[in-house]
Parts: C-alpha cells; sequence; structure tokens
C-alpha cells in the first residue's frame, strides 16, 4: 500500500507546483495581451467594417456600400498597376538583396583582418530610418550631370550611363529597388553570416579530403545547410516587399504619374488624400490576405527544402 | 452597419482606450496629480495650435502678440511641412481629437479645404467677425460653405515668374510681356546654355503652377464662369480651354523652356538653378521669392513679374488664392477663446505681419505702392479684377488636384496623351 500510494502523492505535488507555475505567467501577460486586444486587435478588426462603407475619414456621414469597394480593388487599373509594381519591385528585392547579402556574408565569414569594421560599415544603412535614407537617395538620384550618382559615372568615364534616375517612369522603379538593396543588404548579411557560423567546419574538411573544390563545396554543403536562412531572408524580403511605402513615398510618391504607386501608396492616398476610407481599408484588407498567403505558402514550400547537418 | 452605430462604436473604442491609457499614466506616475492643460488649475487656459512648418515664424509672432494681450492664454503650437501636415490632421480629425486651432485650406479641392470640414461638422463658424468685411466679396465664398464663413486667412497668395536679374541683364534678355515673347525669350536663354525656366515637377504640386498660370487666362479669361459650368457638366475638362493649357504647358517643353528632366528634379534643386544662374526665370508662388533669396546668399537679385499667358497683356488674367490659413475646432474646450484668437488675427495689423511674412498680399491693402515691390504688379492686377482664385479651390472633390498633378508629369514623361490626360481629369473630377 505504502508503495502504492507514493506515485499519487507525486503527481498531486506535480499538479500543483504546475498549477502554481501556469497561473502566475497568465496573470502577467494579462495586462500585455489587454492593451495589445484594445490597441491592436480591436481597432483592426472594427477598421475592417469601414471596408464595407463609403466613409470618408472625417465626420459621422457613411453608408453601407456592400463589397463595391472589393469590386473596385480587382477592377481599379490604379490599384492593379501598384500591385504590378509591388510584385516586379518584390522579385528584384528577393534576388537582388539577398544575394547580394550572401555575398557580402560569405566575404565577411573569411579570415580578413578588417572583417568586424566591414561587418559593421555594411549593416549600418539598415539601423537607419528608411525614410532618411531616401532623402539622402534623392540627392544621390539627381538627373543634373554634375550632380549625384551621374556625376560619379562621368568622373569615371561612364557617361552613357546616367540617367533620368526618379523622373524617367522605366527607371524610377528599379531607382527604388536599387537604394532599398543598399539598405537592406546587409541586414540579409547579418542572417546569412548566423547561418555560416553554424556550418559545421569538419564537413568541408571532410570534402576538401575528398577533392572537392570551393565551388562545390558551396553548392554542396554551404547552400544546402544555409536553407534556413534563406528561409528567413526570402520571407521577410517577400513581405517587406509586398507592403512597401516609407522608401517609395519618400523617394518618388508613387510618380511619376502613377509609375511608382505600391499598394500601400494607393492606400495612404485614397485614405488620407481622396478621402476614400472605406476603399482604402477594403485595400489594406486585400493586401494583408495577399501577403499572408504568399508568405505562407513560402514558408511551407522552403520549408520541406531544409535540411540538417 | 448603420452611420450610428459605428460612431457609437468608435466612440465606445475612444472611451475604451482613453480609460485604458489614463489608467496606465496613473500606475505608470504612481498617482500624481494631474491638471488640464500645462498650467496648475486655475493659473491659464492652453490651446493647441498645429500650422504649416513654412509659416511657422510668422505664426508664433501671432500667438506671442494674442498671449501678451491676455497672460491667462497659453499656446502649445507644433508644426509639420503640408504634405504631413494635412495626413496628421486629418486623422485627429477623424479621430475625434482636433486641436483647438489648425491650418486648413480655402474652398473645395482637398481634404483639408474649407468645404469637406464644414460638412463634416468639423470646424466652427466665424461669419461675425469683422475682419470679413475685409476680404473682397469675389473672395469671400472660399472662406466658406452656404453661406457661413469659417476659415481665417491673411491674404493672398499668387503665381508669377521669379527672375534672376543678373542673368537677364548679363545676357541683354528683355522681360517677356506676352506669350510669343515667352517663347522667343526661351529660344534665347537656351541658345545660351541656360535653362531658360527651373521647373521641379518631381515635387507633386509644382506640377500645377504653370497650368494655372496658363488656365487663369486661357481658359477662364475667355469664360469667367468655367469653374460653375464645369460643376453643371456644361464644361468639362475635355471641352473647355483646359485643352488649350495643357497644349501651351507642352509647347513649352518642345519649346526649350525647361531644364532637362524635370520630372526628376525637385522644387529645392529648381529654387538652386534658378539662385545659381543656371536657369533665368521659375513659374512658382511668391512665398517662394524668400527662399530663392537664401539660396542665392547675396550672389544675385531677384524680381517677379506676372506669367505672360497672354498674347495682349491687357488681357492677362493672373491665378491668386486664398492663402492657407487657420479654423477653430468646434470640438474646442475652449472654444470662444479659440474664435477670439482669430477675430484677433484678423485685425488688419496682425494679418499684415503674418501676409508680409509669406510674402502674400494682404486682404485690404487697397495702395499696392505699400506692399512689397515684388508684389505690386501683382496687387494692381487684382484691384483691376484681373485676377482669379486658383482652379483647384473650386473643384469639387479631393481626387482632382493629385490627378492633375499625376497626369502632368505622364505627360512630361511621355506616357500619355493630352486627350488621355484631360479624360482622366474628367474622370477624377466625377468620381
Amino acid at each position: 500500500m505504502h508503495g502504492a500510494a507514493a506515485p499519487t502523492l507525486n503527481r498531486g505535488h506535480h499538479k500543483r507546483r504546475a498549477g502554481r507555475t501556469i497561473l502566475p505567467t497568465i496573470w502577467f501577460t494579462i495586462p500585455a495581451l489587454v492593451v495589445y486586444l484594445i490597441i491592436v486587435i480591436y481597432p483592426a478588426l472594427s477598421g475592417a467594417a469601414y471596408a464595407f462603407t463609403d466613409w470618408s475619414g472625417v465626420g459621422e456621414q457613411l453608408r453601407f456600400v456592400g463589397l463595391e469597394n472589393f469590386r473596385k480593388v480587382f477592377t481599379d487599373a490604379q490599384s492593379l498597376a501598384a500591385l504590378r509594381n509591388a510584385v516586379a519591385l518584390t522579385i528584384f528585392i528577393v534576388f537582388v538583396q539577398n544575394g547580394v547579402g550572401l555575398v557580402l556574408a560569405l566575404g565577411v565569414h573569411s579570415k580578413i583582418k578588417s572583417r568586424n569594421v566591414l561587418r559593421t560599415i555594411f549593416f549600418a544603412p539598415a539601423v537607419v530610418s528608411p525614410v532618411v535614407i531616401a532623402f539622402l537617395w534623392k540627392y544621390l538620384f539627381d538627373p543634373r550631370p554634375e550632380e549625384g550618382i551621374n556625376a560619379v559615372l562621368g568622373f569615371i568615364g561612364l557617361d552613357f550611363l546616367r540617367q533620368n534616375w526618379l523622373g524617367d517612369p522605366s527607371i524610377a522603379l528599379w531607382s527604388i529597388g536599387i537604394m532599398i538593396v543598399w539598405q537592406l543588404a546587409g541586414y540579409s548579411m547579418v542572417i546569412f553570416l548566423a547561418g555560416l557560423q553554424g556550418v559545421p567546419q569538419e564537413l568541408h574538411e571532410a570534402a576538401s579530403i575528398d577533392g572537392a573544390g570551393g565551388l562545390r563545396r558551396f553548392r554542396s554543403i554551404t547552400l544546402p545547410l544555409l536553407a534556413p536562412a534563406i528561409t528567413i531572408c526570402t520571407l521577410l524580403s517577400v513581405i517587406g516587399g509586398l507592403k512597401l511605402f516609407d522608401q517609395v513615398f519618400a523617394l518618388t510618391g508613387g510618380g511619376p504619374g502613377y509609375a511608382t504607386e505600391t499598394p500601400s501608396t494607393v492606400i495612404y492616398k485614397e485614405a488620407f488624400v481622396y478621402g476614400n476610407y472605406g476603399y482604402s481599408t477594403a485595400i489594406a484588407l486585400v493586401l494583408a490576405v495577399v501577403v499572408a498567403a504568399v508568405a505562407l505558402v513560402q514558408l511551407k514550400w522552403l520549408r520541406g527544402k531544409e535540411v540538417e547537418a | 452597419m448603420t452611420t450610428s452605430q459605428l460612431g457609437r462604436a468608435r466612440r465606445r473604442i475612444g472611451l475604451v482606450i482613453g480609460s485604458a491609457v489614463a489608467t496606465l499614466s496613473l500606475v505608470a506616475c504612481g498617482g500624481v496629480e494631474t491638471n488640464d492643460g500645462d498650467q496648475p488649475s486655475g493659473e491659464g487656459i492652453t490651446l493647441e495650435i498645429v500650422g504649416n512648418t513654412n509659416g511657422q515664424d510668422a505664426t508664433e509672432a501671432l500667438v506671442e502678440a494674442y498671449e501678451a494681450e491676455n497672460p491667462n492664454v497659453n499656446f502649445t503650437t507644433s508644426y509639420a511641412p503640408v504634405d504631413q501636415l494635412q495626413t496628421a490632421l486629418r486623422t485627429r480629425l477623424g479621430a475625434g481629437n482636433a486641436p483647438d486651432l489648425f491650418a486648413a485650406w480655402p474652398g473645395d479641392g482637398s481634404s483639408m479645404a474649407t468645404v469637406p470640414l464644414a460638412q463634416a461638422g468639423l470646424a466652427a463658424p466665424i461669419s461675425d467677425q469683422d475682419w470679413l468685411t475685409r476680404v473682397p466679396e469675389s473672395l469671400r465664398p472660399l472662406l466658406g460653405y452656404e453661406g457661413e464663413s469659417y476659415l481665417w486667412s491673411a491674404g493672398v497668395g499668387i503665381i508669377g515668374t521669379i527672375y534672376n536679374e543678373r542673368v537677364f541683364e548679363e545676357n541683354n534678355v528683355a522681360i517677356p510681356e506676352t506669350w510669343s515673347e515667352l517663347l522667343d525669350t526661351c529660344t534665347q536663354f537656351e541658345s545660351l546654355g541656360i535653362a531658360p525656366m527651373a521647373l521641379g515637377n518631381q515635387t507633386p504640386w509644382i506640377t500645377q503652377l504653370i497650368s494655372y498660370a496658363i488656365a487663369t487666362t486661357v481658359a477662364f479669361g475667355e469664360e469667367p464662369e468655367l469653374a460653375e459650368m464645369m460643376l453643371t457638366g456644361e464644361r468639362t475638362f475635355s471641352n473647355s480651354g483646359w485643352r488649350e493649357t495643357l497644349e501651351r504647358y507642352m509647347l513649352l517643353e518642345e519649346t526649350g523652356c525647361f531644364n532637362d528632366n524635370v520630372n526628376g528634379t525637385t522644387v529645392e534643386q529648381a529654387i538652386s538653378m534658378l539662385a545659381d544662374g543656371d536657369a533665368a526665370m521659375m513659374v512658382t508662388v511668391s512665398p517662394h521669392y524668400g527662399q530663392v533669396l537664401d539660396a542665392s546668399e547675396g550672389r544675385a537679385t531677384f524680381g517677379m513679374f506676372p506669367f505672360p499667358a497672354a498674347e495682349d497683356p491687357d488681357d492677362l488674367v493672373i491665378p491668386a488664392g486664398i492663402a492657407q490659413g487657420f479654423m477653430a475646432s468646434p470640438t474646442s474646450d475652449h472654444l470662444d477663446i479659440a474664435k477670439d484668437f482669430l477675430a484677433f488675427i484678423g485685425q488688419q495689423e496682425q494679418s499684415e505681419a503674418f501676409a508680409e511674412a509669406g510674402d502674400l498680399i494682404p486682404f485690404g491693402s487697397e495702395d499696392p505702392a505699400e506692399l512689397d515691390p515684388i508684389l505690386q504688379p501683382f496687387a494692381q492686377l487684382i484691384n483691376d479684377d484681373r485676377a482669379m482664385p486658383y482652379p483647384d479651390q473650386q473643384w469639387p472633390n479631393a481626387e482632382v488636384q493629385p490627378t492633375h498633378f499625376a497626369v502632368i508629369q505622364q505627360l512630361f514623361a511621355g506616357t500619355t496623351s493630352i486627350d488621355q490626360a484631360l479624360q482622366t481629369l474628367d474622370d477624377a473630377y466625377n468620381d
């Protein structure tokens, strides 16, 4: 009897311990949870209701319009063009930003003496406000031949590459892309660097003994083991690219014409410039669903390709 | 969901957030005593005023003058550039958190213009204030809605041509007085390798200035009732003088009147070109005159003349719009004081000081000779009834003006035609 009773007492003891551990944790989270619900969740959900109205953003006058705003999202040429711009910019950012980030990471992962200084320099732009970066680049993108990037191109004899960086509709979107890559490649570099430091050195040594060259080792060892870092980097780039706002708004304001509009700049203009708050909310809802869907599919696909060392 | 349900929902969330923030503040402060405003209870009243960065010094001067006469009243002031200012104010007004006094614009045509704000009940009427009698009757409707006045403004801003006198003198070029002379002047400067006119269309609102400078003569000069005719549908952008306006704008571009890459040039860069002598002229608003002088740092002198949009100078009609001003919020806890402040700054002395700081022509300035010399020819034209408000102040919704910016950028980029541009404007007008 004594032997049989002992486990029961122990279970009860564990139960009480578990109860004491969990309850205070819940109580401590409640204030933060309440604030989060009030400040984030409730306004987001109640804001969604405006997508079914024609509210102007000020005053009490509004009318229920059903799904009219959503119909307009999928038929309005400006919204669809903005979505196309965002997709093009996202693809550019995903490949170029992460490609440059990976090259930088491989460079500063080597044993060169200045690697810590270089890591800091490459990462520095990522911690500066996107708006500040955009204003700086506005000067670099000065179209006059004796200013900014055009002056540098002239100085090194590449006059034929001078551009009207922000004024030419066929170039302006890519100018924004270049600025974003410059700012955020260091951010990708840091993530890739963390991934590179997790690649076991023994695998490289064993492969070297087997006669594998640098390129082969990168392709067969480094790259597969970097898959988790690639997943994170591309996921962040896709989400950031699709909802891009600050840099576009500060650099071109969506122009010239509508050449660099993104869904986020359209949302802003519809709500705060045109006074179409209801329609703006509908675009925001559609964008949120699109970003979430793309991110989930991408995450699932990339996770399936990850391997462990 | 009905209007009242959504209204109640907004009030509820406002109440809940307000209570939560108040509770958190009390918790954070450990129960410190609080008073409304910055001053201890009983010692003074504090009002909030939100204004335009461009008029910051002039606004501060008005506030100081009022505080000096009313020692129990204090103001907290904050400023932002126009784009951010309109967004921030619109958000605060929408959330029911309006400042006591805030910047607003005359007429219709933008989200922070008088008509939509008055329609939404977000502006307090000030129709009984004495200073309104100094506002010309033709302009007074732009300060209000349905017979009531809501907006205080110091006066009228004009669009004209600032020119670099040194560049004109050194190259023996005369100031153009007619449209043909303007085209000739462009050709002369272009052959000298100097940009005839600096144009910074990368800054969206700059795109409209030459359009307005042409339209007031070409479109409205021939049909002074054009704005009303467009409202009734009798005229549209496509079948009015707006077509010739855009054609002439593009003719200036084809003649080589502008710097290269206007769509990639900002207003700051354009001002710098004029100040440096790389450009001879710039069509812009009068408040930019001071910025050009600052950028020049004394290297040149500058003058201003009306944009010669007419073939006969006697046919010239200039754009002269009521400048941005201030409104009182009807939800202000100190509405009487807010209105009193507007009445105070409406006094001739205060308005003239504000107008002078912003290169505006104050209401009631009967003698142009007393004005800044650069404004005198414009004041004379206004007195001769050869001026009309900026066209956007009479457009029926906030979508037309930004559409106007966009189509002009597209015309310069060659991605649209004049026909398409006019149709796009008509679509926005009827939206």
